[in-house]
């Protein structure tokens, strides 16, 4: 009843056009993000953004960024963990090389240089497709982590293997303290989110999807493949490449190559496939389902015992977390094989004629 | 017949592919004049998808050579030939799954949208302005095919006849000299054919659109060409008004047999 178009006409393209057509989705999403902004640092505690929150945002953005690329441009990749390593490392050279850069160059820095390797690492995608572009993307995957282990100028020399960076700022805006690392991570969220949906709803995105769709077709209207996928390649291991930098400087402080492993190019390729291919709020619901459902499990599952009186051991709640969050993996994939941002979008459908149907 | 028809825009002489052994044309030759409907047809398997392939770049023939617009073509690519207004529908409709009907013919515009990156991933100024006058022009053919109703909806989930004609529309979207239609009639049933006739010669007659078209529907193919083309095992075996192929003893046989 409340979520209906009726009486919104619209009397122009530009209306028509625009990203949330309908007047609830709008002041929803406005109210979300200023709930985000103003309401979420009155709440929740250091805990919580350290260990929730700030992780949530970056990997959201590195999992938008995997989507660009193999939602929207069908374009697998198992190499999403080594462009963050590139933007993370690539920033901490530019900050240590060039101290005069304010942070945010920097960040954007890290991103173009991971943008600069996905264009090299993309190159095979213009003569191969599918599991075996997945193989060529983990050579990249390899090939970095080996780099930033075994060349010392990566890590300007560091005798442990790990780098670090202290004391950041944003044109004097101090963000060590959790609750300003939360607004800085969530304001590029914001706007990178924005950039993303405007690259998919212009032209640009709709070369990747032709691309992906039907690429002979693509072609036979004039779509160049190399310039599709390559532009994706380069726009996807931006947003991966300043989410690492993001990973690296804000979230970790610290840092060494196995943070950016293998494992976390699948955790992202999971992200995107469980969230939804193809959908950029898919991307929210991927990192939100996959970082915060096992620390929820694990909080959950010992009240739970208490409540029936059952003293649950720490290695069975880990056990039990590995099997429930499994099976519902399985479980979501069975239902909704187009992920959760599919069934958000069907459950809208219903909603608006809800509650008469036919 | 009102309608003017020009000079050759299209002249493919002596072409010839093959696939390793196999021959799918063999030093075939014909031509297109600017604004008339051309039909090519023939039995299954006879070269006319490869005829197709060949005029926009898909396939490259080994031999021959091909004159558009009185200029001799080099190397080709598909997006070369679509760069020349040479655009086409496929036989097994060939549509983005994955985007709404507005997106599919908006995709055939991209050739058209010069905004780059940036403007786009602001959404600004130009790049908006520009996005918008090309939803104008999309809404009119939108409007031409009579498919308003559907032009949110994902063409997946669209009837054949309706994807077919979304895929003219896509077509029809870049404003192309010459369209290449691929069985645009295969699998329609009598409505729907009747409707895919009157659009292709709306958009020959109004566009003045010169239109290269297979199928194997002879009724329609008899009634709206102005010239037919017959090939045969990747020969050409007639050419000519529809009349004369009609009654040629050579077509009656590719098509009957040899004993009628």
């Amino acid at each position: 009843m409340i979520y209906r178009e009726n009486g919104q006409f619209k009397t122009s393209y530009g209306a028509d056009q625009q990203i949330f057509p309908i007047a609830q989705d709008r002041y929803l999403v406005l109210a979300i993000i200023a709930f985000a902004f103003i309401g979420v640092p009155m709440l929740a505690d250091e805990y919580f953004f350290r260990a929730i929150l700030i992780p949530f945002l970056i990997l959201s953005l590195a999992a938008l960024g995997v989507n660009l690329l193999v939602g929207y441009c069908g374009q697998i990749t198992l190499g999403a963990g080594a462009f963050m390593a590139i933007g993370a490392y690539a920033a901490y050279n530019f900050l240590i090389r060039v101290p005069e850069l304010p942070l945010l160059a920097v960040l954007i820095l890290g991103g173009l240089t991971s943008a600069a390797m996905g264009i090299l690492f993309g190159i095979p995608s213009l003569r191969v497709r599918g599991l075996y572009l997945a193989v060529a993307t983990l050579a990249a995957q390899f090939f970095w982590d080996w780099a930033f282990l075994r060349i010392g100028w990566f890590t300007n020399y560091s005798s442990s293997g790990s780098v670090s960076v202290s004391n950041l700022t944003v044109f004097g805006w101090d963000i060590s303290s959790p609750v300003n690392k939360y607004l800085f991570c969530l304001a590029i969220l914001v706007v990178f989110a924005l950039i993303a949906k405007n690259l998919t709803r212009a032209s640009l995105g709709r070369q990747w999807m032709a691309i992906r769709d039907m690429d002979v077709a693509a072609e036979v209207i004039g779509i160049r493949p190399m310039w599709a996928k390559l532009s994706a390649f380069a726009v996807s291991s931006f947003f991966v490449g300043v989410a690492g930098a993001l990973w690296g400087f804000v979230h970790l402080g610290s840092w060494e190559p196995a943070a950016f492993s293998v494992d976390r190019s699948f955790q992202l390729l999971f992200m995107v496939i469980i969230g939804g291919m193809g959908s950029i709020v898919g991307s929210f619901f991927g990192a939100a389902f996959i970082i915060i459902l096992p620390i929820f499990l694990n909080q959950f599952l010992p009240a739970l015992g208490d409540l029936f009186g059952i003293a649950i051991s720490t290695a069975a709640v880990s056990h039990a977390e590995f099997i429930i969050f499994g099976s519902l993996i399985v479980f979501f994939l069975i239902v909704e094989p187009h992920g959760l941002a599919r069934l958000w979008a069907t459950s809208k459908e219903k909603l608006r004629l809800w509650p008469f149907p036919h | 017949m009102s309608k003017q028809i020009g000079d050759v825009i299209l002249d493919l002489q002596n072409i010839s592919l093959r696939f390793g052994g196999v021959k799918a044309l063999t030093d075939i030759s014909f031509n297109v004049y600017e604004h008339e409907i051309r039909a090519i047809i023939g039995p299954n398997g006879a070269g006319k998808s490869s005829m197709l392939n060949v005029i926009n770049g898909v396939y490259h023939p080994q031999d021959g050579k091909i004159m558009y617009r009185g200029e001799e073509r080099q190397q080709m690519d598909p997006h070369l030939a679509a760069r020349q207004g040479i655009s086409r529908t496929f036989q097994n409709i060939a549509l983005f799954k994955g985007m709404s009907v507005l997106d599919n013919i908006m995709t055939g515009r991209t050739l058209k949208m010069k905004s780059n990156l940036l403007l786009q991933a602001l959404w600004w100024g130009p790049a908006r302005n520009e996005e918008l006058a090309h939803r104008q022009k999309v809404e009119e053919i939108i409007d031409f095919l009579e498919i308003q109703h559907i032009r949110k909806t994902p063409v997946g989930r669209l009837p054949y006849g309706l994807q077919k004609r979304v895929d003219l529309g896509r077509a029809l979207a870049m404003e192309p000299k010459v369209l290449l239609l691929d069985e645009p009639m295969a699998g329609m049933n009598v409505e729907e054919k009747q409707d895919m006739c009157r659009f292709i010669l709306d958009v020959n007659d109004q566009f003045g659109t010169t239109i290269v078209l297979i199928e194997h529907d002879m009724g329609v193919v008899m009634d709206i060409s102005d010239r037919v083309v017959v090939l045969d095992y990747g020969k050409k075996i007639g050419d000519g008004e529809p009349d004369e192929v009609r009654s040629s003893p050579e077509v009656i046989k590719a098509y009957l047999g040899a004993g009628h």
